[in-house]
């Protein structure tokens, strides 16, 4: 039903404060990957919220923002080739410091 | 001018004038009359990925307002063009923030912003959008404006639907104000729909729990897991000595003598439970508060001090209920009765699936029937506390049949019987360790339930007791607490180096604490299947919904409060 899925962000922002700003919101959704990519795990309404969010923030007619839909977190083993640091889709659980 | 707060249900209660219905709220009333009491009466509220859509369409239109003219400088020539009005009428009993007025030739629009593409319905919107926007027309009449026809703006589609206000839509309209109103009155809140389509799509729907309470009240049809989401804000434990914790964006950060040691997602959070001298940052509690998550403060011991959770929960009629009941001797004698009967049902059951002692355990299992027999047949809290603690002693007494003996490095779990305030050997002070982490648990759960934690039916209220947290997690003290212990013992997560002893007293170390509230919270996320609903849920979610269960039975809706047991 609500199930999360895992996502690629990429975005392509013509203004340095707006992508600082783009990336400091992606930074509250997933995890930063390179330079204008990030890697998120969401559920429907963390992913409305996200879409809201850079939706408010890039100008529509300088700004490009993509959102890839990889499937459901738990069930999907994306088939990521990565040459140099490896990508490992974002697990879920409690945090204990 | 000042906004109306967006949930208000109740008037000025310095006068006596008549409480006004927002017009949204008609719109929900059309769709499901409960949906419109829970939101409106209770104060509930939940998002789903269409109220932030809607949130969103609508957000653009807020910020920009235009000048609405009196109705008599409507002129012919001049075009209005006003945005975020808000009208209300006593005679109508109504107020409504309305999206965008236009108006040309003596007459007035009201336009109305929508998430989503136009549905292909041969009315151009669905009642309750038409509904709204009528109800806004006749605002705008009452203040003596002309309004024939309205606008349902489309953001999805970017589609305008034109809507006729014609004398049935009008009639639909007043019905339904009236219609709200008395149901407001009446205090009753409507039942579920029965099997509807609209349930999946409603974002109470974790809250109303149609299917699970049409089951309860009798009904035959199956029940879809609509309630069971999955975690996906999961709690941040920290018990680091002298860790600090700030906000920087959409993130905390946890650091240690300026160094940061841990960022976390402020999104993906349930819920914060600091132990010991940790502190946080003014600016990060009121953004832990406005986000609605509760932060629980313990000693470096676990010992549960207090939580912080904003300005709470506001469904009154939910705490209103559990104080009366907690009135009266019968029912609190009738919920003891049921809270202590599944947590013997849940000992004996997790005897038999852990017994690891060579001899048969029948004999041992057989004995938890008279226990039961007794707890059922209980007259009073004392008998009943009775029949518990002789239950507990035998339970406690076969312990050690669940416990392997002896971990991998040849440590040996020895435990004869409970014992606490301080606890004497490692079990015991992993137990009393887990109970402290199940009160938490339920404390929490409880109050962002709306519950109020510390009046209790089982537990009478004693300084600083959250009696209704003890009382609920009777059931599971088995199932979460003492099967983590067991589990972390026999799976090594917890070893003999993780205790400290000091004159007699058994604690454990900081190391020892953090493997343990691992083991609890990943028990915690295990999946089980209810005895009553069929679905597989997980313990976490399993918790509100057993909460949310209970709140129901207290509001009169379901006749029992069906208490957990598992097989
Ligand atoms: S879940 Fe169904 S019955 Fe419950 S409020 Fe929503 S629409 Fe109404």
């Amino acid at each position: 039903m609500n199930e999360e899925h895992l996502y690629i962000v990429c975005y392509d922002i013509r203004d340095p404060r707006r992508w600082r700003r783009v990336f400091r919101k992606l930074c509250g959704y997933g995890e930063w990957l390179q330079l204008s990519v990030f890697q998120c795990r969401l559920n429907r309404v963390r992913r409305a919220e996200l879409s809201a969010a850079l939706d408010s923030l890039i100008h529509h007619d300088a700004d490009h923002v993509i959102i890839l839909d990889l499937g459901p977190a738990d069930k999907v083993s994306p088939k990521i080739s990565s040459l140099g640091k490896p990508v490992e889709p974002i697990q879920r659980k409690p945090i204990v410091i | 001018m000042d906004e109306p707060p967006r949930h208000s249900a109740v008037a000025d209660s310095s006068t006596s004038e008549p409480i006004l219905v927002p017009a949204r709220i008609v719109n929900e009333f059309v769709y499901c009359p409960r949906l419109a009491y829970l939101e409106w009466v209770q104060q509930e509220w939940a998002d789903s990925s269409d109220t932030v859509e809607g949130r969103h369409a609508h957000r653009r239109i807020e910020q920009a307002r235009g000048d609405l003219p009196p109705p008599l400088a409507v002129s012919d020539e001049e075009k209005i063009h006003a945005r975020s009005v808000t009208l209300s009428s006593q005679r109508l009993g109504l107020i409504a923030t309305i999206d965008l007025i236009e108006g040309e030739g003596g007459m007035v629009t009201p336009v109305d912003y929508k998430r989503g593409k136009r549905p292909h319905v041969a009315q151009g919107a669905y009642d309750p959008e038409r509904v709204q926007l009528c109800a806004q027309a006749l605002l705008l009449e009452e203040h003596g404006y002309t309004c024939t026809e309205g606008v349902i703006y489309y953001a999805g589609s970017r589609e305008r639907v034109r809507v006729q206000f014609d004398d049935a839509l009008r009639e639909l309209t007043r019905n339904a104000v009236a219609g709200l109103r008395a149901l407001a009155e009446s205090g009753q809140i409507p039942p579920p729909l029965e099997d509807s389509p609209k349930c999946p799509r409603c974002s109470l729907v974790g809250i109303c729990l149609p299917d699970e309470v049409n089951l309860l009240r009798g009904s035959n049809a199956e029940v879809r897991p609509l309630a069971v989401a999955h975690d996906h804000a999961l709690p941040l434990y920290i018990q680091s000595h002298n860790a600090k914790v700030r906000k920087n964006g959409e993130l905390l950060e946890i650091y240690e003598e300026d160094e940061t040691v841990h960022t976390v997602r402020l999104g993906d959070l349930s819920q914060v439970v600091l132990m010991g001298n940790v502190s946080l940052t003014a600016p990060t509690l009121h953004e832990l508060m406005a986000r609605g998550i509760p932060v629980s403060w313990h000693s470096y011991g676990g010992w549960f001090l207090g939580h912080t959770i904003g300005t709470g929960h506001k469904n009154v009629e939910l705490r209103t209920a559990q104080y009366r009941a907690s009135f009266d001797p019968a029912t609190c004698l009738r919920l003891a009765k049921g809270f202590v009967s599944a947590k013997i049902r849940n000992q004996r059951t997790l005897l038999r699936r852990n017994w690891k002692r060579a001899d048969d355990p029948e004999g041992v299992l057989n004995l938890f029937e008279s226990d039961l027999r007794r707890a059922l047949a209980a007259e009073s809290l004392e008998s009943l506390l009775g029949a518990e603690g002789q239950a507990a002693a035998r339970y406690f007494a076969n312990f050690s049949a669940m416990l392997r003996q002896e971990d991998r490095a040849g440590w040996h779990f020895d435990f004869q019987k409970r014992n606490r305030r301080p606890p004497t050997d490692p079990v015991n002070a992993l137990l009393s360790f887990a109970y402290t982490l199940l009160v938490r648990t339920w404390t929490v759960t409880l109050s962002s339930v709306g519950f109020d934690p510390y009046r209790g039916f089982y537990h009478q209220p004693r300084y600083g007791r959250p009696a209704l947290a003890l009382d609920m997690m009777e059931p599971f003290r088995p199932l979460l607490a003492d099967s983590s212990v067991i589990q972390a013992i026999n799976n090594g997560e917890v070893r003999g180096s993780d205790f400290i002893r000091r004159a007699g007293a058994v604690s454990l170390t900081n190391e020892g604490r953090k493997s343990f509230i691992a083991a609890f919270e990943r028990r915690l996320g295990q999946e089980v299947t209810h005895p009553v609903f069929g679905y597989r849920v997980s313990y976490r979610r399993l918790l509100e919904l057993q909460a949310r269960l209970f709140a129901r039975y207290l509001l009169g809706e379901i006749p029992e409060y069906p208490n957990f047991t598992t097989r």
